[in-house]
């Protein structure tokens, strides 16, 4: 819908003087009107400030790029500054920040939703309701209740191998074969966020001997979820269990990888986005963290191979997010979980 | 500074001599308290940190116990000794030949072999560990392929992630300690006693073992000390070849305390033995180095003549051109190919050729261009820092100008003694609350980076005060001189050479740094390494290599300007004879 329309709309929406209708009678369309108008009074607050400051940990640098090139062309006037990093990274440096009272970031993105939980209840969040976060589709509305943080992006663990192997892993307990025997790659719970979650999750499933199991056949262990996609491009190793959307750009770029969706569900891990209360930039902040519901946005994600937000955005993959057959950690199981999975990484793997 | 030099200078009559003292005494108190606050404060806070419960900041004792009861935090102490170690060894012997045939004996290509030590210097040990796991990765590294080629063998035989790969790399970087130490030295002792051991028919092979290297004993010493101390501060070539080989270190074990959930005292804890070790190790070294002391420049001069080798010239130099090889044109082969590559998977091939890399890092990528210039304007800074720090204090160390100048010496060398991850915790619990707060300014990473480099500065600078005889500074003073004036007269114009070359061995690492810089750069103060770094550990190893390859060809660029400025400075210097 173009600006003009909604701009009508509204107009004719106050001609009806309908404004002592109360919100309960208020449409869709005027709803959108209204949003937008906010819109325009966020950004010329945004504008006001100059920039804003983004840590995420939520995609490859391609897309953390695109969606800020994507920003920028919509609000010009305002610059992005962000660092992409892994989760574990991004948040021992906002805690330090914390702790020392430096006030810097705006928008935290990281990919383990305990962070949030953390961070709530150090009270050190901004309650916002990011505008056009109804445009998501409904699992992801309301991850937290009270509205401290927010979807931000959404991602599957997923195994990925090169083409040379004929018969690729089907599902994550076909890991254990030992004819994978040093031909696995994986990340580090104590770096990513994403392979936290991914640990966790295999745990819960079928138990921490899953990875002594694992162990044994040596894998090779990078920091990033991403490392797995280059391990396996340069045929360092075969198979990995890695993140979708990193391997799907490679596989673009002409990069001899492909993926699976395991039949033992992929991980589905959400990822939240959060406005620091002491945010230098507050408005710009949330200009931003509204962006994440904007088209736009989504369709930078869509091009850089993640999965969209939007539902009116086609997956990159092909299949919608709703098809996949997928597990989800909760939240609370992260919290203790991630920590947890670390320090037994640490004992299993030695690293 | 300049100002009180010149005011001192101008003094007009010798009633003002008390005056003149007082003056030298402020200069330096100055250079002291700077010296506290670079130093003293955040070392202190680490000691702090650690006797203070991570949880509710009550006064402890336990972390000392869970850092040093637990086998998983023993490990890696125990891998770091084994790395620490087995690279200085290599580090040292390579540096040692490597300095020797270059300044003692007539090998051909002793110049290039100079300036090759030199770049192997300039080059950080993480790019070439980068480069080393695209050539010697077990499955995918292009020598393992060629070998695989060539023999039809099943495997190649190299294998980067292990210790044995670590070490090489790391090694690779740090001989060029070893080898400025030795060479400066080398330069610097006239050869008459050799001369005269030749006179009573010893060959050069019983010269070099007898005379030559036990002369320069303390400078091999000092090299060997600061590889080993290189080695354990290493933060990015552990975190690259390491953990895939299942092997933590202390810096990366350092690092996972800082990540989730993060245990910073606890890491203050594990970090307090290390540098009490490295502590004592560097007394040690001052031990060896007095019993070992030597001034054999003073206003005389003296002759020195290289070795004639004869035929051992070309074996010899075969020797030398091992580390250039393994440090130089393979690893920059591959950054340079994989740099030029749409994906590196595919190799350097037709169709697969690109240069959009070296487009995105100077053109698109506004974090990576700002990055380039912060990494030129902080290591000049902090060049620029160390440089006039190190050289007050070596000064009034070496001539016991003040009381109590040898703490100062100690206070100047004492980061020596501290991983750079180590000293960037010290930083961020020191200055990054009030009242000072540098954090998120470019002043933190200047002065992390001026205070990690001031120990190579200070030695820098120490050595070449030693090699100056006090006796031109006391005729000075015997005339009425004082202190300053004769720094500013005598011996600055007398160091002027070495001054360059200090400058440009903290630019040099300040430039490269990581280890620090991980932990104290905020989005709008990143430097190169940061943005490195961060592609790095998502597999971008194409953007990668372009911007190594920038950075490096930035560096020597800035190395190949200062040449031409200055002329030849202490470590590009020929053999005078």
């Amino acid at each position: 819908m173009s600006r003009k329309t909604q701009r009508i709309d509204r107009r004719a929406f106050l001609r009806l003087g309908a404004g002592a209708l109360g919100a309960a009678a208020l449409s869709p369309r005027t709803l959108l009107a209204a949003e937008s108008d906010d819109e325009q009074k966020l950004y010329a607050e945004a504008k006001k400030e100059g920039k804003v400051v983004w840590w995420t940990s939520h995609y490859q640098l391609s897309a953390a790029e695109a969606v800020r090139d994507a920003f920028k062309a919509k609000y010009p006037g305002i610059d992005v500054e962000f660092i992409r990093q892994t989760a574990q990274v991004v948040f021992q440096r906002l805690s330090q920040n914390l702790k020392a009272g430096v006030k810097e970031v705006d928008v935290f993105a990281s990919t383990d939703e305990s962070h949030y939980l953390k961070l709530k209840s150090q009270n050190v969040l901004a309650r916002y309701t990011p505008l056009g976060e109804s445009n998501l589709p409904k699992v992801y509305r309301d991850v937290d209740p009270d509205k401290t943080y927010h979807t931000g992006a959404i991602a599957l663990l997923i195994i990925n191998y090169h083409p040379s192997v004929s018969a690729p892993p089907q599902k994550w307990t076909d890991l254990l074969d030992p004819k994978w025997q040093g031909q696995i790659t994986l990340g580090h719970p104590g770096f990513s966020g994403f392979v936290g979650n991914w640990v966790v999750a295999m745990s819960d499933k079928y138990g921490w001997d899953y990875f002594t199991k694992l162990a044994k056949n040596k894998p090779k262990i990078g920091r990033s979820i991403f490392d797995t996609v280059t391990d396996i491009v340069s045929g360092e190793r075969k198979v990995g269990a890695g993140a979708e959307n990193a391997s799907l750009e490679s596989k673009a770029k002409g990069n001899p990888i492909d993926i699976k969706f395991p039949s033992d569900d992929s991980i589905l891990c959400v990822s939240p986005v959060a406005i620091l209360k002491d945010a230098p930039h507050p408005n710009a902040g949330r200009l931003f963290e509204s962006f994440f519901y904007a088209k736009e946005y989504s369709e930078a994600l869509a091009k850089t191979f993640n999965y969209p937000l939007r539902s009116d955005v086609p997956a990159p993959s092909g299949i919608p997010i709703e098809k996949v057959k997928y597990y989800r950690n909760k939240a609370e199981r992260l919290d203790k979980g991630i920590p947890e999975a670390i320090e037994k990484w640490r004992e299993t793997f030695g690293v | 500074m300049a100002e009180a030099v010149g005011s001192a200078k101008s003094a007009p009559s010798p009633s003002l001599r008390t005056r003149r003292l007082d003056l030298s005494a402020a200069v330096f108190g100055i250079a002291a308290a700077i010296l506290v606050f670079m130093v003293v404060v955040p070392l202190a806070w680490i000691f702090v940190g650690s006797v203070h419960s991570d949880v509710d900041e009550t006064l402890t004792l336990s972390n000392y116990v869970r850092a040093f009861t637990r086998s998983i935090y023993l490990t890696p102490i125990r891998n770091s000794l084994v790395l620490a170690t087995a690279a200085a060894v290599v580090a040292t012997f390579f540096g040692t030949v490597l300095s020797w045939a270059v300044s003692r004996t007539d090998m051909p290509g002793r110049n290039a072999i100079r300036m090759m030590v030199f770049a192997a210097f300039a080059t950080p040990s993480f790019l070439g560990a980068t480069a080393w796991i695209f050539l010697a990765a077990p499955n995918s590294g292009w020598l393992n392929k060629i070998w695989i080629a060539v023999t039809g063998a099943e495997r190649g035989p190299l294998n980067i992630y292990s210790m044995e790969g670590a070490i090489f790399v790391i090694a690779l970087y740090s001989f060029p300690y070893t080898f400025a130490f030795a060479s400066s030295a080398l330069e610097l002792i006239p050869s008459d006693m050799e001369r005269s051991a030749a006179l009573l028919g010893a060959r050069w092979p019983r010269i070099t073992w007898r005379i030559t290297l036990p002369l320069v004993r303390p400078a091999i010493l000092a090299g060997a000390l600061l590889s080993f101390l290189e080695a354990i501060s290493e933060f990015g070539t552990p975190a690259f070849l390491l953990i895939p080989a299942g092997k933590q270190v202390i810096t990366t074990q350092l690092y996972l305390f800082f990540q989730y959930p993060n245990r910073p005292n606890l890491a203050a804890a594990y970090a307090v033995p290390l540098l009490l070790v490295t502590a004592g190790l560097f007394l040690l070294q001052q031990r060896l180095l007095k019993r070992g002391r030597f001034t054999s420049v003073g206003g005389k001069g003296g002759v020195r003549e290289p070795f004639r080798l004869g035929g051992w010239r070309w074996p010899l130099l075969g020797v030398c051109l091992i580390p250039t090889l393994c440090a130089l044109v393979l690893p920059y082969a591959a950054l340079l190919a994989t740099s030029l590559t749409r994906a590196w998977g595919r190799g350097p091939v037709p169709g697969n050729l690109t240069i959009d890399w070296y487009k995105w890092a100077l053109v698109e990528n506004p974090a990576a261009r700002a990055a380039i210039g912060h990494s030129l304007i902080y290591a000049a800074a902090a060049a620029t820092i160390a440089t006039v720090i190190a050289l007050f204090t070596a000064y009034v160390a070496q001539r016991r100008l003040v009381p109590g100048a040898r703490v100062l010496a100690f206070i100047a060398m004492a980061p020596f003694v501290v991983p750079g991850i180590i000293l960037a915790i010290g930083f961020f619990s020191a200055y990054a609350r009030p009242p000072l707060v540098l954090y998120g300014t470019a002043w933190m990473l200047i002065v992390a980076f001026a205070t990690r480099f001031l120990p190579i500065a200070y030695s820098g600078s120490e050595s070449a005060l030693r090699s100056i005889d006090v006796e031109l500074e006391n005729a000075a003073r015997t005339l009425g001189s004082t202190t300053l004036n004769t720094f500013a007269r005598i011996t600055f114009p007398l160091l002027r050479r070495s001054v360059v070359a200090t400058w440009l061995t903290a630019f040099i690492p300040s430039l490269r740094e990581l280890s620090s810089a991980v932990f104290l750069f905020t989005p709008s103060t990143a430097v190169i390494t940061n943005i490195i770094f961060d592609l790095s550990d998502a597999g971008n190893f194409e953007p990668v290599s372009a911007l190594g390859v920038l950075m490096m060809a930035l560096t020597f660029a800035l190395i190949a300007l200062a040449y031409r400025l200055f002329g030849r400075t202490v470590l590009f210097s020929r053999a005078r004879g």
